[in-house]
């Protein structure tokens, strides 16, 4: 593998440097941002370097653990940011659809499929958890964000259904299949886009890393597998809390717990 | 003696705290059509919502011929007590799905949309020539306002609850769909609580119930 050293980043700096120079020349007026992100982007990053180079070495299995939940509470947060519409509890939700999509489809890929040892040895571990938790918080905040907006938006639908007799069930499938859908969009574009409009990330970094490419090849399929999966679980365990918070058994709405709700009626 | 249907005691508050109704309890016998009254904001809607179950109603009681309906059971209820609201929702889709859709949840799949029977009644209200593939969102308010009350009594549950279901209509076709929902009460095993705002269209019911400062008042049967 070819080393990088301090020169090298600093040549990379003068690429963002170029793009700052055409914000500047176009008026772009993203220089400031450019600057900021890119900061952002060495310091972030540099920071979680030092921190592998130690957990890396210490090889502690309580340490590793910690770093995957902090990752996962740093997901979470991310994930409610991005969704417009808020409930209480919603980061609660929120963590528990990223820890146990995370936990239960990364276990299964370090462990069965890639066969880490020790188990949690954090050089498969960490990238491969980061890697679920990256994607799945963008598919929960989007079947987060479509389902709130589908409770509000649609809610005379809802009753109506309710109306006639439907259950909870009943009455939500559609919200349900809707937001579920979304949140799998990215992940499913990401799947059909591989290999032919872009070159995945990781399959990317393995073989400049020097890994023959049908290995890169199968790493990367047993990890885009891995996304679709852990979206799918992240979203429809998101979707299911947004039920049970929002609504009563009955299937009857809690509008009681919409932020901006009230309207009086007649 | 139970009454045929009993929902009640039932008690709603505005946001600010301001009592909107309190211990209202609503009582019908069968085959009764009666009007439900009572100025604008005296709580008429949220009233309807909170006999369907679609608010919570605190320890109200709800009873329909001798079977009481605690919590669980509201689904069932609502299967038997069913509320047409205000502003005559549809589903997305067409007519016929807007007609069919209450036979397919489990509560109705023994039963099948009598569709001789929709295209009777959907004549009867001056829908005759509606297209059932059209998109139901297309519709007018007054024809949305007819297909759910079509819809409604296809459905044929023991109880209509029907707030505001002539609203852009006019004279002739609200008095002719009025005529219809009123017969349509007025048989064994059914009963609907209607409200109007049209004293006019009101004339002619069995009951007016008039919901005021807080209580149900019952009005005397008008000539």
């Amino acid at each position: 593998m070819i080393h990088l050293g301090p020169l090298d980043v600093l040549v990379a700096t003068g690429l963002v440097l170029l793009a700052g120079g055409i914000s500047l020349a176009l008026r772009l007026g993203i220089e400031r941002r450019l600057a900021w992100v890119s900061l952002r982007t060495v310091v972030q990053l540099g920071l979680l370097g030092l921190v592998l180079e130690k957990i890396f070495a210490l090889e502690h299995p309580a340490l590793i653990l910690g770093m995957l939940l902090a990752m996962t509470g740093f997901a979470a947060r991310e994930a409610v940011a991005r969704s417009s519409r808020r409930y209480p509890w919603i980061h609660l939700d929120a963590w528990l659809a990223i820890a146990v999509a995370a936990f239960v489809v990364g276990g299964i890929v370090t462990q069965v499929v890639v066969g880490a040892r020790p188990w949690y040895s954090p050089r498969y571990v960490i990238p491969l958890v980061g890697m679920i938790l990256g994607n799945s918080l963008t598919g929960i905040s989007l079947c987060l964000d479509r389902f709130l907006e589908h409770l509000d938006a649609r809610r005379g639908e809802i009753e109506l259904r309710l109306a006639f007799g439907a259950t909870r069930r009943e009455a939500l499938a559609d919200a349900m299949r809707a937001s579920v859908r979304t949140g799998l969009v990215p992940i499913m574009n990401a799947m059909a886009a591989a290999g032919i409009v872009s070159l995945p990330g990781m399959m990317t970094g393995q073989i400049v890393a020097g890994a023959p490419p049908l290995q890169a090849v199968a790493y990367q399929v047993v990890v885009m597998f891995m996304l679709a999966a852990a979206g799918a679980l992240g979203a429809m365990i998101a979707a299911v809390l947004v039920v049970l918070r929002r609504t009563r058994p009955d299937g009857s709405l809690r509008r009681d717990r919409i932020g901006n709700e009230g309207r009086s009626r007649a | 003696m139970n009454p045929w249907f009993l929902c009640g005691p039932l008690s709603a508050r505005l946001e600010d705290g301001r009592i909107l109704y309190d211990g209202v309890t609503v009582r019908l016998a069968e085959g009764e059509f009666v009007l439900l009254e009572g100025p604008s904001g005296t709580g008429k809607t949220t009233l309807l919502r909170a006999i369907a179950g679609l608010d919570p109603a605190g320890g109200a009681e709800r009873i329909l011929a001798g079977r009481p309906f605690p919590g669980p059971a509201l689904p069932a209820w609502r299967a038997r007590v069913t509320w047409l609201a205000q502003d005559a929702p549809m589903l997305p889709g067409p007519v016929r799905e807007n007609l069919a859709f209450p036979f397919r949840h489990r509560v109705g799949r023994e039963r099948r949309l009598d569709e001789a029977r929709a295209r009777e009644l959907l004549a009867t209200v001056g829908l005759g020539s509606l297209p059932w593939d059209r998109d139901a969102r297309d519709l007018s308010g007054g024809e949305r306002h007819r297909l759910a009350l079509v819809r409604g009594m296809l459905w044929d549950p023991p109880v209509l609850l029907a707030d505001e279901p002539f609203t852009g209509l006019d004279p002739v076709r609200a008095r002719a769909c009025r005529d219809l929902l009123a017969a349509w009460a007025r048989r064994p095993g059914h009963a609907a609580l209607v409200v109007l705002h049209d004293p006019d269209l009101g004339r002619g019911a069995d009951r007016r119930l008039v919901l005021g400062e807080g209580r149900l008042h019952e009005k005397g049967t008008p000539a």
